[in-house]
């Protein structure tokens, strides 16, 4: 079944184009890797499929319906969750108020007020803050969290939230490389458990090769290559970032 | 070389600075002239300046002066606390509609943020002591005028810092929300609301000290409390009395200064 479809999607930012014109297919249930040098459109591409920028050109539909023709709020939260690089969580909310923040969509303006006083759904925050290991900090004010536990409360929300995607920017580039492993293995475990479709950009090629079906590279806004993760060979890679390098030396 | 060298400082001597500062030197040496000395302090004056200088080292501490500027000083605070309180649903609700952050109004939602900036404007414009002035022609001597004076003028000003607050909060978190299914109305609760919260109690504390020290103000055209007091005590030339109840008043605003200090601190934790 395809979650998305993409005919000819182009973003442009004033005279720079962002993503150059570009279709393809993202079926449910598919873990994808966005990666490429920084500045290639990953996150572009990210924002478009989210519903937060409209393309210039082009049509985005997402289980088969347009994506610009579903209202933002209540109905796209259903369909699309993510969790961007800066994580964007309340830090003067305790953990367990900005996992329930992912359930704003099926509650009452009454009941999310109410929420603040006598949490609502308590349960279903704790299930997801174990899920993520972190259960223990539940009460504890976000702002006191270190980058990995706030990692792991933007990812219960979303989770909470219950999208059919999950989009994820950059989900480990604050973190050093074992904890990184670690919560790219639990996104992509707890993804997969509960048949999600995730899109996620990656700096590190070995966490996209080891964890994720399949790889999408970008640069200068361009699709380079679009393959099986087994497929992805070393030459490929070297392409993709050399190439850049290059352009980016003739440029300076 | 030398008259190189001169020749600047020769010009520094009348540049505009320089000639500013000989003009305010001018005028205020002839101020000193124009002034007769002998009228300044009226017959008897520096005697009662005397007794007044000598009642800060000695002021009345008799338990019934003490009881009276305690009752007058729980009166006072009393007053700013009602007045506060009136004041932050005043300028709780007009901050949050002078932000613009909710959708109220649809396509007029710019316009009503206006027309709500405006009323804070026109609240905060006019003086406590004017809006009581006012409010004792409707009302009378009592506690009333004083309390909506309050409220009014310190509403205004909550509002105008409220909107503030509620704007600059972080955009990104609140865009975060809006994704996560959020409406305006939940983002105002979820995102703006506990953002802003910590400027918003520190300025209300800061607004409350200043109501106190406004109502002590107020109660000197006669509306009771420490003012009142101090009134009366100075028409009867009882100047250690006087500073009993300024000490009280002094006291009490340093109280409720350490007392929000404290909240803040804990806050910023």
């Amino acid at each position: 079944m395809e979650r998305y479809v993409l005919s000819e999607v182009c973003k442009s930012f004033g005279e720079v184009e962002a993503l150059s014109p570009c279709s393809l297919s993202i079926n449910a249930g598919e873990r994808i890797a966005l990666v490429g040098p920084s500045g290639s459109g990953k996150s572009t591409l990210l924002l478009l499929l989210s519903g937060i920028l409209q393309p210039t050109a082009g049509t985005i539909e997402i289980n088969g319906q347009f994506l610009h023709k579903i209202k933002p709020g209540k109905e796209l939260s259903h369909l699309v969750g993510m969790v961007h690089q800066q994580l964007d969580l309340v830090p003067q909310l305790s953990a367990k108020h900005n996992v329930l923040a992912g359930r704003l969509g099926n509650w009452s303006f009454f009941r999310s007020c109410l929420s603040i006083l006598i949490p609502q759904e308590l349960e279903t925050a704790k299930s997801a803050l174990k899920l993520m290991g972190i259960e223990s900090k539940i009460n504890t004010r976000t702002s006191s969290l270190s980058g990995g536990e706030q990692q792991r409360v933007a990812f219960a929300r979303v989770f909470v939230q219950n999208p059919d995607v999950i989009l994820a920017d950059e989900p480990v580039s604050s973190l050093d490389p074992s904890r990184a492993q670690a919560i790219v293995e639990l996104l992509c475990n707890t993804t997969n458990q509960y048949r999600k479709t995730l899109v996620a950009s990656l700096h590190s090629i070995d966490l996209a090769k080891k964890y994720f079906d399949r790889i999408i590279g970008l640069r200068l806004g361009k699709i380079m290559f679009d393959i099986p993760a087994s497929e992805l060979k070393d030459d490929t890679l070297q392409d993709l970032y050399e190439l850049d390098e290059e352009i980016n030396s003739l440029g300076s | 070389m030398n008259k190189f060298r001169i020749g600047p400082q020769t010009i520094s001597l009348l540049n505009g600075k320089s000639l500013l500062t000989i003009l305010l030197l001018t005028s205020f040496l002839w101020s000193l002239i124009q002034i007769s000395w002998g009228n300044i302090i009226h017959p008897g004056g520096g005697d009662a300046l005397k007794e007044m200088l000598s009642g800060f080292f000695n002021p009345d501490l008799s338990l019934p002066i003490l009881r009276r500027g305690i009752t007058a000083a729980w009166r006072t605070t009393a007053y700013a606390t009602a007045g506060m309180t009136l004041a932050l649903l005043i300028g709780f609700t007009l901050g949050v509609i002078a932000s613009g952050s909710l959708p109220i109004g649809g396509r007029y939602k710019v316009l009503i943020a206006v027309i709500a900036r405006g009323i804070a404007g026109f609240l905060r414009g006019i003086h406590e002591l004017v809006w009581a002035w006012l409010f004792v022609v409707a009302f009378g001597l009592s506690p009333l005028p004083a309390v909506f004076a309050l409220a009014l003028h310190y509403g205004g000003l909550l509002a105008r810092n409220f909107s503030e607050q509620f704007v600059d909060v972080p955009t990104s978190p609140l865009n975060s929300l809006t994704t996560a299914g959020a409406t305006a109305w939940q983002t105002l609760v979820y995102g703006r609301l506990p953002m802003a919260l910590p400027n918003l109690i520190s300025y209300s504390l800061y607004r409350w000290e200043c109501a106190v020290r406004s109502a002590a103000i107020m109660s000197f055209v006669g509306l009771g409390g420490l003012g009142f007091e101090i009134r009366i005590a100075l028409d009867d030339l009882y100047y250690r009395q006087v500073w009993t109840f300024l000490f009280i008043l002094m006291i009490l605003v340093l109280v409720i200064d350490t007392w929000s200090s404290l909240i803040r601190k804990r806050m910023a934790q």
